[in-house]
């Protein structure tokens, strides 16, 4: 197959540039840039409308781009699937609930040119205990499982997995990571949408945050949480009260007064210490970073255009 | 569930396969895709309930047992009118069930999971034709089996195949009746009543009882009559039986005409169904 040449192997696993997609007058996608390279696992994350399951579709070739390029391992993203390059574990239901795990496998299988055998993929997905279990006899985890085998079937190089955990308990999705582990080190592309923002801390190398069908922040967790703002608190010993000291530092969010301990939120946490301590404001300082869970709230309750505040009523 | 239930312990596909090469283009894949389809409708009681054991019991009822089975109209005897009857009766419940299922289950998400794989939309299409017409035949050859042993007589052989290969062609517009229903209402509750409707066509169809006067006068205009015609062709040649009013005659052009216009109409309302689609689905 001269597909996977040298130049199609070179190429990322997923470039877009200016990509959007519009459903009527509304925008689920609206101006992406983004590489994804060979080998990276990258969250997904954003709030529902974010443009996360588009964004997928677009990627998959499911739906065609109202403006801007998608390229999926060099190739037009119909192509890449029809190559077997891709794998996804979608939303949608998409299994018939008569047939038996096996029997699922089987069936898609035969309708591949090229797959692995199905006692393999079974295995890989840890679900050869059950391949004789009726589809609608199984668990929500464990048809997730199915799905994930499903996408393993062609020994994709990229994966494609939209809130694959969504629905499991704790100890599915603890089986199913450790699955998708394996499978990440046998050197494939990862990309998942999710909502659990642990999930990405912990398995991601990179998180991109949506909102609005746009990028937002693309980073390592490390990057992406030190975007956020810092807490900075203090036992207060000055006779200035802690409000009028934020109004003359120029700090945007008030203090807030707690068991004795004052709070301020800022990114600029260094030199706020150093003027509490020079002054001798405050003692027993300490700073904590923003936890991503703070920064995905933070960030995606943001509004998108300008917007004044407006003093109501008062 | 035994091994014997599993569809894939008789397939060359699992377990023992190593080749990761499959042969065969795209026809290959359409094949192997309906083989799958056609034994796993087979196994599911309620299709095959409705679709073939049905038929059997009503052609034994109205056919078989009937005092008048014996008696000689045209080509055949009466016995052989029923059996036709009943068969293109099992054929279009084949043909609207296993289409309008096949809706069903793409707009459940199975129709992107296989947009994931070398089965195209096309050759889907086709797979569930296949399927279909594969479903449809098995009323067919069940109701002329039970028929062949319990009297129904044509007098030449070749008016059985020609018989049956004719209740199959009039059952393939009833793939798109069943699409439409699938389309329009987008549910199984749809799908059944649009199978429940068709003992009503089938009624105005003339295939339970032989209408006269005006219901007959009606039934010439019903979706089903046409097909009906069409199947009884090899043995009456256009005559319909008309126990009120003795011998009246159908021209072939009024049966086609009446065969394609129906074909039409569902086809358009598929159209309009699909046009109805819209959003992210």
């Amino acid at each position: 197959m001269t597909e996977t040449s040298i130049p199609a192997r070179a190429a990322p696993a997923i470039r877009t540039h200016d990509l959007a997609r519009h459903f009527g007058a509304v925008p689920a996608v609206d101006g992406i840039d983004l590489q994804i390279d060979r080998g990276e696992i990258v969250a997904l994350l954003g709030p529902n409308g974010a443009g996360k399951t588009t964004l997928l579709d677009l990627v998959l070739g499911f739906t065609a781009p109202s403006a801007g390029t998608v390229s999926v391992l060099g190739r037009q993203p119909r192509r890449a699937v029809a190559a077997g390059a891709v794998g996804a574990v979608l939303q949608t239901d998409g299994l018939l609930h008569d047939l038996t795990v096996r029997e699922t496998v089987a069936m898609i299988a035969a309708c591949q040119r090229h797959h692995l055998p199905v006692a393999e993929v079974l295995e890989r997905a840890g679900i050869s205990a059950i391949a004789g279990r009726k589809v609608n006899k199984c668990s929500g985890g464990e048809q997730q499982r199915l799905r994930f085998a499903l996408a393993l079937l062609t020994e994709p190089d990229l994966m494609l997995l939209d809130e694959p955990t969504a629905g499991m308990d704790v100890r599915a999705r603890t089986e199913f990571w450790a699955a998708m582990h394996a499978e990440a080190e046998r050197g494939r592309t990862i990309v998942f949408a999710t909502h659990y923002l642990q999930e990405a801390a912990d398995f991601a190398d990179r998180i991109v945050l949506l909102g609005a069908g746009r990028v937002l922040v693309d980073g390592t967790v490390a990057e992406v949480t030190a975007r956020g703002r810092r807490t900075l608190s203090c036992d207060w010993l000055a006779a200035e009260a802690p409000a009028r000291f934020a109004d003359r530092t120029g700090l945007a969010d008030p203090p807030q007064i707690e068991d004795g301990r004052v709070r301020f939120t800022t990114q600029r946490t260094d030199a706020l210490a150093r003027t509490i301590l020079t002054e001798e404001l405050g003692r027993n300082l300490e700073v904590t970073a923003a936890s991503l869970d703070e920064v995905f709230l933070d960030l995606t309750s943001e509004p998108t255009g300008p917007r004044t505040t407006e003093p109501a009523g008062v | 569930m035994t091994s014997t239930a599993d569809l894939s312990s008789t397939s060359d596909l699992t377990g023992t396969a190593t080749a990761r090469h499959r042969p065969g283009g795209t026809a290959g894949i359409i094949a192997r895709y309906a083989g799958w389809d056609l034994r796993r409708n087979i196994r599911m009681f309620e299709s095959t309930f409705f679709i073939i054991m049905l038929p059997a019991a009503l052609y034994l009822v109205f056919g078989a047992m009937s005092g008048f089975g014996d008696l000689p109209v045209g080509h055949g005897n009466v016995a052989a009118y029923s059996m036709v009857s009943i068969a293109l009766y099992g054929a279009v419940t084949a043909m609207t069930a296993i289409a309008g299922s096949a809706a069903i289950e793409r707009q459940r998400g199975w129709g992107r999971q296989l947009g994931l794989t070398n089965l195209s939309g096309a050759g889907y299409l086709t797979g569930k034709t296949l399927v279909g017409l594969g479903m449809a035949v098995l009323p067919i050859v069940v109701v002329f089996v039970v028929g062949a042993v319990t009297g129904a007589r044509f007098d030449q052989p070749w008016r059985w195949g020609l018989s049956g290969a004719l209740i199959l062609l009039g059952a393939l517009p009833f793939a798109l009746y069943g699409l439409a229903a699938a389309l329009l209402f987008r549910s199984e509750a749809a799908i059944s009543a649009a199978s429940g409707l068709m003992v009503v066509l089938a009624f105005f169809g003339n295939l339970f009882v032989p209408l006269s006067g005006v219901l007959l006068d009606i039934a010439r205009f019903t979706p089903l009559y046409g097909s009906a015609a069409l199947a009884r062709w090899p043995m009456l040649g256009g005559e319909v039986i008309d126990v009120g009013a003795g011998a009246q005659h159908d021209p072939l052009w009024w049966v086609l005409a009446n065969v394609v216009t129906w074909t039409v109409i569902f086809g358009l309302l598929c159209a309009g169904g699909a046009r109805r689609r819209t959003g992210r689905a």
